[in-house]
């Protein structure tokens, strides 16, 4: 039952906002229905981690628990987003970036967006699935491009162009998924739910070239390297509340994907061949982007390649495939998704501040924002997998994984980049946020509402990477009973 | 029957690869989408299904009748060259392009095996023509000539849902039409948007972001 109440407060919200004129408003009635969202979200996890799969709505939805998990996740950073939004776009409109009327637009289009990202895990059908993941590239482009500029509208193409293709070879791999299930003399149908019990019998080469269509169809919204080109462009022109969830949950809906056709896969062909092909992207994905991160002068271009990189690293965990790495890996896209839109919360502060988006015209932002300053000071340590913080916790349970599988090369890679990628972030951050105020800035601060979404976000940070290294197994467990192994 | 229209669609997709100019390439994507039509149409006399009826018939409206007009209004309206803008020349495109045909026999002889002459034949036309969506997109400078890339790419592929699995869920078809309808005026919205920023359409000059 909470499931169409997740579904449908968006869609109400949105209408909402072709009825009612005052945006200040429109953001506050936002925040309410995403905390409903979110409440809903916890309480359709638990029951489903109780009572197992649960299909409604003539089967049309089908939840089990990875499905409500990735629910979870959207609904935690959407909530954030909402609240982050109020404060934000009230400060554009005083700047004058954008008109009152426009940001009735952005409403709307915000409650669009987060509805087809609700979609994507609750669907039980794999080509509505494909459906709901195009509309999230449909509807966030305009996102994208929201600011008018060169700089932005070429974003948006390039967004728009690159991620069609690829949605297109994961409708090819559909396709051929749906083939080789009619071909094996079943009856026809695209649902996950029929297709998983009879994987075994399944024509294997068949599924394993529509895998392979479908980690490069959905692996390029997910932005795995070398699919990922469009990703820093549209991270970093997009409006910041959108930034975080691009960044934070809309891959990590094209990662669900990836894994329901995965556990298909790995009960059709076998184990081998999925964490090959997974691991293989991963590591590609790591390397790639600590190169960029290296030599990156954007500041939202540098949080968006990071998104590549922890990408890549749940990639790896999933690819490890035990129960530690699973556990890990998932926890990841949580404390990912977390940690990620508090970055770009603060990101987004210094950008609308300093009107600059390149790093070396930026510096003191501890003076000029004390309060955005000292959480992009911790929040550099929690995305770079210091602990105690919750990144820390997942990154050590899929190294420890991969040490005690005895896959010690994919360790030493992965230990060898994230610490590369510590060294350049330290580095980044060390030179922005201190140093003098520059000349003509005052010291500012933030609006009470986005400084509540750091403390939200801030807080699940930290709460989780303490409480998680007690409760390990019990985490473990639940993976176990909801998932591949 | 069925030999003649996917020679048909063979034909229309070298004539796309070869196209100069955007409205010859839209003439060509137009007589692909009748073929598709075409396929749609026998099938669903075949098994007399009334989703087969309805998928044929908004196959027709969308890509036939509405997406060529509004790609025709588009080049009208922002009056940009009509060039496509080749990167490489039609003579030495239609080499590639017989070479895709070539790959896409062997891809689905390797896929199916060679007992199936017929779907055989039809996965490999289907295969084809998303490989000459992909190669108009990459080798094509113009925004338009992407936009039609990618809808040559989707027009292979409803010929292998069409043909291969007979067709997909009724609601799933429907969903992806509304979809592809979608996409295509967001992405006309943002020729519009190009054109008004950049005063020309030329995606490959599209190159402020970088690093």
């Amino acid at each position: 039952m909470e499931i169409f109440f997740i579904l449908g407060i968006p869609l109400l919200l949105a209408l909402t906002c072709l009825l009612i004129r005052n945006q200040r408003f429109l953001g506050i009635i936002n925040c309410l229905g995403y905390l409903l969202v979110l409440f809903l979200s916890v309480i359709l996890l638990k029951q489903i981690a109780l009572s197992g799969i649960k299909e409604s709505f003539l089967g049309f939805i089908c939840l089990d628990a990875l499905s409500a998990f990735f629910i979870f996740v959207i609904a935690v950073v959407v909530f954030a987003s909402a609240l982050y939004s109020v404060g934000y776009i009230k400060k554009d409109i005083n700047i004058g970036a954008i008109s009152e009327k426009k940001a009735r637009t952005y409403y709307l289009l915000f409650n669009l967006f987060c509805c087809s990202m609700f979609f994507v895990p609750a669907v039980n059908n794999l080509g509505m699935l494909w459906v709901s993941i195009e509309m999230t590239t449909l509807v966030s482009a305009f996102l994208v491009g929201f600011y008018n500029k060169k700089e932005s509208v070429e974003a948006a193409w390039k967004y728009i162009i690159i991620c069609s293709v690829g949605i297109t070879f994961a409708l090819l791999g559909t396709i051929l998924f749906s083939y080789a299930f009619s071909i094996s003399g079943l009856s026809r149908s695209l649902n996950w739910s029929d297709m998983v019990p009879v994987a075994h019998i399944l024509d294997k080469n068949i599924l394993k070239i529509a895998f392979i269509f479908i980690l490069v169809g959905y692996g390029t919204k997910a932005g795995l390297a070398p699919m990922h080109t469009w990703l820093p462009d549209a991270h970093s022109q997009a409006v910041a509340p959108i930034s975080a969830l691009l960044s934070g949950v809309l891959l990590k809906t094209a990662i669900y994907a990836i894994l329901r056709f995965g556990i298909i896969i790995i009960k059709g062909v076998g184990f081998a061949y999925f964490a090959h092909l997974m691991i293989l992207l991963g590591i590609i994905s790591l390397i790639v982007s600590s190169g960029f991160i290296l030599v990156q002068k954007d500041l939202k271009r540098l949080l968006a390649y990071s998104s590549i990189e922890h990408i890549g690293i749940i990639s790896i965990g999933f690819g490890l495939g035990t129960p530690l790495a699973c556990a890990g890996a998932l926890l990841h896209v949580f404390n990912h998704a977390v940690t990620k839109s508090f970055m770009f919360f603060g990101a987004g502060n210094i950008v609308s501040t300093y009107r600059k988006h390149n790093m070396n015209a930026i510096q003191g932002v501890i003076k000029v924002l004390p309060f955005t300053g000292m959480m992009m000071f911790l929040g550099v340590f929690a995305l770079t997998g210091f602990p105690p913080f919750s990144v820390f916790v997942s990154e050590m349970m899929i190294i420890i994984a991969a040490f005690t599988k005895g896959a010690y090369l994919i360790a030493v890679i992965l230990l060898l980049f994230l610490a590369v990628i510590f060294g350049a972030f330290i580095n980044h951050f060390g030179k922005i946020l201190f140093g003098n105020m520059p000349k003509g800035m005052v010291k500012t601060t933030e609006p009470l509402t986005g400084k509540l979404a750091f403390l939200f976000l801030g807080l699940l940070i930290c709460i989780t990477g303490f409480t998680l290294v007690f409760i390990k197994g019990e985490w473990i467990w639940i993976v176990q009973k909801l998932f591949l192994v | 029957m069925q030999a003649v229209i996917l020679f048909t669609v063979l034909v229309s997709t070298y004539l796309m690869v070869i196209a100069k100019r955007t409205p010859a390439l839209i003439r060509s994507f137009r007589y692909q989408s009748f073929c598709l039509f075409l396929v749609t149409l026998i099938i669903a006399l075949r098994e007399h299904q009334l989703d087969l009826y309805v998928v044929a018939g908004l196959l027709f409206i969308l890509k036939i009748v509405f997406i060529p007009q509004l790609l025709y209004r588009t080049i009208k309206k922002i009056k940009a060259s009509e060039d496509l803008g080749l990167f490489i020349n039609p003579q030495l495109s239609l080499i590639w392009a017989l070479g895709f045909t070539y790959l896409s026999w062997v891809f689905s002889t390797h896929l199916i095996g060679q007992t199936d002459a017929v779907r055989v034949i039809l996965l490999a036309v289907a295969f084809f023509v998303v490989l000459a969506g992909i190669f108009l997109m990459i080798f094509r400078m113009t925004a338009l000539a992407q936009i039609i890339g990618l809808l040559v790419m989707e027009n292979g592929i409803f010929l292998l849902a069409a043909m291969v699995s007979g067709g997909m869920p009724f609601f799933v078809e429907i969903a992806v039409f509304f979809d592809v309808f979608v996409s295509v005026l967001i992405m006309g919205f943002f020729v519009y948007r190009i054109n008004k920023f950049f005063t020309h359409i030329d995606v490959n000059k599209l190159s402020r972001l970088k690093g």
